[in-house]
């Protein structure tokens, strides 16, 4: 059996902070969010972990047409104080997986800070602000982090592998965060650009990334007028955003078929600009 | 990976006696009996991390506050003059979506727990588990007894209740035990251990039930005390065990008149289950396949909640 952890070349950090995204996530938040970083850095791979122990290899999944494979890279750039960790969630051994994640962070990059990101479902409508939720592995690194507009979360349940990875982290005293970003529940399955902006903006008041939002904000104004374009064509999703928006709840059903009219609405949308 | 300590006691050739969760919960039931009963201390663990996935986590006003795995915990005690390790598990490590342990993670955790055994001085294993077979819920359950070793086949002769697998109907002394149960008696053969599994007999349509079954747990316990020298109060787990025989006839009642079965079918479970109060395994009352067919039947009533067609109510 090959050696789990592949590393290329010693990348050239200094005091770097490890950002970990997973591919599977609300919203498609956490690939978006690496995908910004990654080009704003314009980082390159320089290690992978191997996917045989982590993953199933029977075969590859299609998805919008495209035979997939599991990869687990980590990439740096021009930032001597980033690394960038893309990854699907493995489905086994995730204690090994995440311990290779961390051995690389600590050996190879000397980190110095952890930060996951990962997005929440919650009962909001998209034109409300997203709240950015937050877990810390250290009450001194909660306390440093202060005036970035946290806001602590509480949880007692399963775990996400993000939380695995914290308290991994934790034992090897390595100080972290899991930033869990609001995503409206209508845009888990398809894209929620505003989710995206405000991990983005910690990311670039905390390490001071000088982002450009081009891209971003025309990507928040064109899904905007497609969801009001929706709500004029079909009153009741109009009427159950309305109902979000004054801060009331949906019952089931409703939530149901919300989501349904916005993702496919939305999926269409996509569709026909794709020119398929 | 490795095993955390909380205190090391100087044990004499202590008995280490295992428990893991399975069917009917038989094994580790009569384990964290003994340990109860006992008040066997607290001296150790097996890390987890690298055998379980995590269960739940606590996070309180933005800190994380703790992961919770399943426990796999060492104890021990002195009973009279003998000393006694237990070890009980709250799962058993598997790879995949098995149920029982299987693959490298089980062969680690085995060799785990013996390396322990081996460093207190045992010179004897003991695992616990369930055996399903042909018997009745009303009837007293058997122990059948596995020794990883010839030598102990004279001495499981003499414990009352328990039988060889040579003893059982047309085994011919074959069987297979799946587990945790099983690996730990092989990995103990081969460092020249002697070890036996003790399983507690239930009934095959209760294998997949939600209850525990301790009936069968008592009669394990009873082996394991005798071996043991020890007396123990099991009035407790004998009254567990009545209200858990109400619950199990009540079952049975739902069954036999549960109109999303046809007639047929109820009055083949109803002969095949009463038949079994009189006939015990061998000559089998019923084919294994007649049983299979039964048990598909039994577990899809489980499934509904033991209450029967809900389209009748």
């Amino acid at each position: 059996m090959r050696e789990p952890v592949n590393v290329r070349s010693q990348p050239d950090l200094e005091n770097a902070s490890l950002i970990v995204g997973w591919q599977e996530d609300a919203g498609k938040l956490g690939p978006k969010v690496i995908d910004y970083l990654n080009k704003h850095i314009q980082g390159k791979s320089f290690c992978e972990i191997e996917p045989e122990r982590f993953f199933p290899l029977g075969g590859v999944v299609i998805d919008n047409d495209i035979a997939q494979f599991p990869v687990s890279r980590f990439y740096a750039g021009t930032r001597k104080d980033l690394v960038i960790f893309d990854s699907s969630q493995p489905p086994h051994e995730r204690y090994q997986f995440l311990k290779n994640i961390l051995d690389v962070g600590e050996y190879y990059c000397k980190i110095k800070e952890l930060y996951t990101v990962s997005g929440t479902i919650a009962p909001i409508a998209h034109t409300t602000p997203r709240r950015l939720m937050a877990v810390f592995n250290q009450a001194e690194f909660q306390r440093m982090l202060r005036g970035y507009e946290l806001e602590n979360m509480t949880w007692e349940g399963p775990p996400a592998i993000n939380s695995f990875l914290l308290w991994l982290a934790q034992k090897r005293g390595i100080p972290g965060i899991s930033l869990w970003p609001e995503v409206a529940f209508y845009l888990a399955a398809t894209e929620d650009p505003k989710a995206v902006k405000s991990v983005l903006s910690f990311f670039n008041g905390k390490f001071d990334l000088g982002l450009d939002w081009t891209e971003l904000d025309s990507q928040i104004k064109a899904q905007g007028e497609k969801l009001a374009l929706l709500r004029r064509e079909r009153p009741e999703i109009d009427k159950y955003i309305r109902t979000l928006e004054v801060g009331l709840s949906l019952n089931e059903e409703e939530q149901f078929k919300l989501a349904q009219g916005v993702t496919e609405f939305l999926e269409r949308a996509a569709d026909s600009h794709a020119g398929i | 990976m490795g095993i955390k300590f909380y205190k090391e006691p100087k044990l004499e050739k202590p008995d280490l006696i295992c428990g893991w969760p399975g069917i009917g919960r038989i094994g580790i039931m009569a384990v964290d009996y003994l340990r109860r009963a006992t008040a066997a201390q607290e001296m150790g663990e097996i890390e987890p991390w690298d055998f379980f996935e995590p269960q739940s986590v606590i996070i309180r006003d933005g800190l994380l506050k703790e992961l919770e795995f399943p426990t796999n915990k060492f104890y021990y005690q002195r009973l009279g003059n003998k000393d006694m390790l237990l070890f009980i598990g709250e799962e058993q490590p598997s790879e995949g979506m098995r149920l029982y342990a299987a693959g490298e993670k089980a062969y680690r955790m085995a060799n785990l727990v013996l390396d322990i055994a081996e460093k207190f001085g045992s010179q004897r294993v003991y695992t616990s588990g369930a055996a399903v077979t042909q018997t009745h819920h009303t009837l007293k359950p058997r122990v059948w007894a596995v020794p990883n070793s010839k030598d102990l086949i004279d001495e499981v002769r003499n414990y009352d209740n328990t039988i060889l697998m040579s003893e059982i109907g047309e085994r011919h002394g074959q069987g297979a035990i799946s587990g945790l149960n099983g690996l730990l008696l092989g990995v103990a053969r081969k460092r020249g251990m002697k070890a036996l599994c003790l399983m507690g007999e239930i009934p095959y349509y209760l294998q997949a039930s939600p209850w525990p079954y301790p009936q069968a747990s008592i009669s394990v316990l009873e082996v394991l005390t005798s071996i043991l020298g020890t007396d123990i109060d099991i009035v407790p787990l004998d009254e567990m065990s009545k209200k858990i025989g109400e619950s199990i006839e009540a079952f049975l009642g739902n069954l036999y008149e549960a109109e999303a079965l046809p007639p047929q079918i109820r009055k083949e479970i109803r002969d095949s289950i009463e038949k079994m109060k009189y006939v015990r395994e061998t000559p089998g009352p019923i084919t294994d396949e007649d049983q299979k067919r039964i048990m598909d039947h039994i577990d899809e009533f489980f499934k509904k909640g033991g209450k029967g067609d809900e389209r009748a109510s």
